[in-house]
């Protein structure tokens, strides 16, 4: 006597809704990560001396916490760019994680800790604008967010600047489109002061832009990265579905080291960062293009390339 | 084309309202005939009224050329009666405006006394001595029953006290003894202010006008000093303040600035006025400087008062409605938002950015995360209008597509999860509103996409259109 046949999308199904359940498991493809107590709050830096853990945020990536020596920087400017408009998302994911990290650690000293996130209307019209439930979704409480539609860049660095001012703010966030003249060096500067004196991290979210001169400690390229697969309680993987979202992330400018590539995903759950390894990230087979198995190489081969963009070539004769 | 005014000159001249401009002309061949500009005199009239605010709160239109104001317990301030409406003609005068007044305990009777009578203040007891000689034209009745009474020989109103009433009622309707009763103030008759009246205000009459920035934030400050301790009697604070300034030729300013939390720290309300006054900036023009400022308080709502802890830490809550309150005083409420959540099933209408500055009140505030139903996936961002997007290839009647163009940029889909069927919310939608079927997508490169089918193939849409509606991480 058989049983009936239970049809394999419906074991499909089953499978994926219990590994949705268990959202704080990291997917399958995850590196180890250095263990410590204040996980849950971000940190992750075993080595660090106290007051390193005052100036720094560390990822519990173990690649990009070295280049970024210990950490994020919580004082300061950091840029996070994109090269295309269409790569927004991952840029968006990764920097309000990283908003988030700084929100949990205000959090567990009993503040609120609010984020603004300031956006330019161009930039919110080309990407779309925050979706309230996807964000709370991701790990941002809603109640501790403001969102800032300026109408122009002027606005949006007087709002950034004013907001830099009160040290409430676990995180501002500034989103611009491409390579504005008004947003140059001086004005980075005058922003990464203020980000210093009040403690308050500022992440330039620059979309579509290029590489550009400021003043920020720090540079960091995402690219959009495949998501790994979900692994089920007993260690297979879930053929189909997409896991939690998965980041390139290239470190362009770091204080302290050569430039430096690394896999990440964002585990909403647990509201932290895990080191994915570019290797275990299967990709379908048909798939024309599919990530390279060494790690890409930083963005520029044969040495860095000359700022700006080229607006005329060189006479050849 | 007709006369609708005339100045004294030409009233002197016998001519009359509602008489045609050609025969006018050919009476006085050197008349100087403008066009009337209905619209243009009501402005006029109503920068009066502003400007007549430095007497009282209360200033209601008294008709298309006149104006009320409610003077009570305002006059002592003025030094009387009479010098109040001296002091009112007399700066009319010097604004180069003709104006007539009078005083009396009714608007009816002063409406009268302005219009048809020399006598400028009547005591209280006094009205049907002051009205009785007056023409029935004084009463403010309809122009075809002023012709009627007068006809009958009704020509005064005094004609009208004597005549037996119920007679006369019974012809001409109630309307007429209305009109007389609120006259002799036997019938209540209430002013419409034009604004509302101010909850408090506070203001200061400077001797020389001043015209700086400075100096106008500087009294500001004083201002809302002198505000404070009334709101603490009260108990109160202000939401929605308005800074009055009297300009010397006689043009008013309103600044409204509203706050996110009662407020009544007078730095505070000063340092939303430093924003207010560089965001109005070059509309604000000093001219020969302002007389009077005046700090309303439009809006007030109790305030717990709060001390200070001993920790030495500012109050989170405070700095981040000081710094909202900062940013919405320059830049107006549209600028800074908070993200608000509704029981909607509709992704654009689950959530919405809701101006931060009412984020306090409870009807604003929407379902918390938590009581949000479980909802499986959701982007990041949500584009603001769904996007058209070409599916050459989809499976058919509900998969996903395979390859899409979405802003002239060729697609491949390598995994795809969905469909998430919404179906439309038919109570605002109407019955035939597409169902939706989402799907996450992921492209090559990793990118992740949110798209839908609008509409069930071949059974709600022959060939479905597809759209893009947001971004994941």
């Amino acid at each position: 006597m058989a049983e009936n046949a239970v049809p394999r999308e419906t074991v499909l199904a089953l499978r994926d809704a219990i590994a949705r359940l268990e959202r704080d498991r990291p997917s399958g493809s995850c590196l180890a990560t250095t263990r410590t107590e204040g996980e849950k709050a971000g940190f992750s830096a075993s080595g660090l001396s106290p007051t390193a853990h005052e100036e720094t945020l560390p990822l519990g990536v173990p690649a990009l916490d070295h280049a970024m020596s210990g950490g994020l920087p919580l004082k300061g400017l950091s840029e996070i760019r994109v090269a295309e408009t269409r790569d927004a998302g991952a840029a968006t994911g990764f920097t309000l994680g990283l908003a988030a990290l700084c929100q949990a650690r205000r959090k567990a000293r009993g503040e609120l800790g609010p984020i603004l996130w300031i956006s330019e209307t161009m930039a919110e019209k080309e990407a779309g604008e925050p979706y309230g439930v996807g964000l709370s979704l991701l790990g941002i409480d809603l109640r501790a967010a403001l969102f800032s539609r300026p109408r122009n860049l002027q606005q949006a660095l007087w709002i950034a600047e004013a907001a830099l001012g009160f040290s409430v703010f676990s995180a501002v966030i500034l989103e611009i489109r491409g390579n504005p003249a008004r947003l140059g060096l001086q004005e980075s500067r005058r922003l990464q002061l203020r980000s210093m004196g009040s403690g308050v991290p500022i992440f330039l979210l620059r979309q579509a832009g290029e590489e550009e001169a400021s003043s920020a400690h720090l540079r960091l390229l995402v690219r959009p990265a495949p998501a790994s697969l979900f692994m089920l309680p007993d260690g297979t993987m879930l053929s189909t579905g997409i896991g939690h979202p998965a980041f390139h992330v290239i470190a362009e400018k770091t204080r302290a080291f050569s430039p430096v590539d690394a896999y990440l995903e964002w585990s909403s759950h647990a509201r932290r960062f895990y080191p994915l390894d570019p290797v275990a990230v299967s990709l379908p087979a048909h798939a024309a293009d599919p990530v390279a198995v060494l790690p890409a190489s930083v963005g520029r081969p044969g040495g860095a390339p000359a700022l700006g963009r080229v607006m005329a070539f060189k006479r050849a004769s | 084309m007709r006369i609708v005014a005339l100045d004294s000159l030409a009233e002197r001249l016998r001519l009359k309202r509602g008489q045609g401009v050609a025969e006018a002309r050919a009476m006085h061949p050197r008349l100087d005939v403008l066009p009337a500009d209905p619209a243009a005199d009501q402005s006029f009239l109503s920068g009066l009224a502003d400007w007549c605010d430095r007497y009282t709160p209360l200033v209601a239109y008294a008709g298309a050329d006149g104006l009320a104001l409610d003077i009570t317990g305002c006059t002592k301030l003025h030094g009387g009666e009479k010098a109040l409406l001296d002091d009112v003609l007399s700066r009319l005068f010097q604004l180069g405006v003709e104006a007539r007044g009078a005083i009396a305990a009714s608007p009816g009777l002063s409406w009268a006394l302005a219009r048809f009578s020399g006598n400028d203040v009547i005591e209280a007891g006094e009205e049907a001595v002051a009205l009785g000689p007056l023409p029935v034209t004084a009463l403010r009745l309809p122009q075809a029953l002023t012709d009627t009474l007068i006809r009958l020989g009704l020509t005064q109103v005094g004609d009208l006290m004597e005549a037996p009433r119920a007679a006369l009622a019974r012809r001409f309707g109630p309307l007429v003894f209305l009109r007389l009763d609120q006259a002799l103030g036997h019938d209540d008759e209430p002013l419409s202010p034009r604004r509302p009246v101010a909850e408090l205000s506070v203001e200061r009459r400077l001797i020389s006008p001043v015209s700086g920035e400075d100096d106008i934030l500087g009294l500001a400050l004083q201002l809302a000093d002198g505000l404070k301790g009334r709101l603490e009697e009260r108990g109160e604070g202000g939401r929605q303040f308005e800074l009055l300034l009297f300009r010397v030729d006689g043009k008013v300013f309103r600044l409204l600035a509203g706050t996110s939390s009662p407020l009544r720290d007078p730095k505070r309300i000063a340092a939303l006025y430093r924003e207010r006054l560089a965001a109005v900036h070059d509309d604000l023009d000093a001219g020969y400087g302002f007389e009077i400022l005046r700090l309303c308080v439009l809006k007030a709502e109790p305030i717990s008062s709060v001390q200070d802890d001993f920790s030495g830490r500012p109050d989170q809550s405070r700095a981040l409605a000081d710094f909202t309150d900062r940013v919405v005083a320059r830049f107006g409420d549209e600028v800074l938002s908070v993200a608000v959540l509704a029981a909607s099933h509709i992704p654009e209408r689950a959530a919405s950015l809701r101006p931060a500055r009412d984020a306090a009140s409870p009807a604003a505030k929407g379902l918390q995360a938590e009581e949000w139903p479980v909802v499986p996936v959701r982007p990041l961002r949500l584009l603001t209008h769904p996007e058209r997007v070409e599916v050459p290839v989809a499976d058919v009647p509900d998969g996903a597509p395979e390859r899409f163009f979405w802003r002239r940029t060729a697609y491949r889909v390598a995994r795809a999860e969905g469909p998430e069927r919404i179906a439309a919310e038919w109570w605002i939608d109407g019955e035939d509103a597409p169902t939706r079927d989402y799907f996450r997508i992921e492209d090559e490169t990793g990118r992740r996409f949110w798209m839908f089918r609008n509409g069930l193939f071949q059974r709600e849409r022959m060939h479905p259109d597809w759209f893009m509606h947001g971004i994941f991480a």
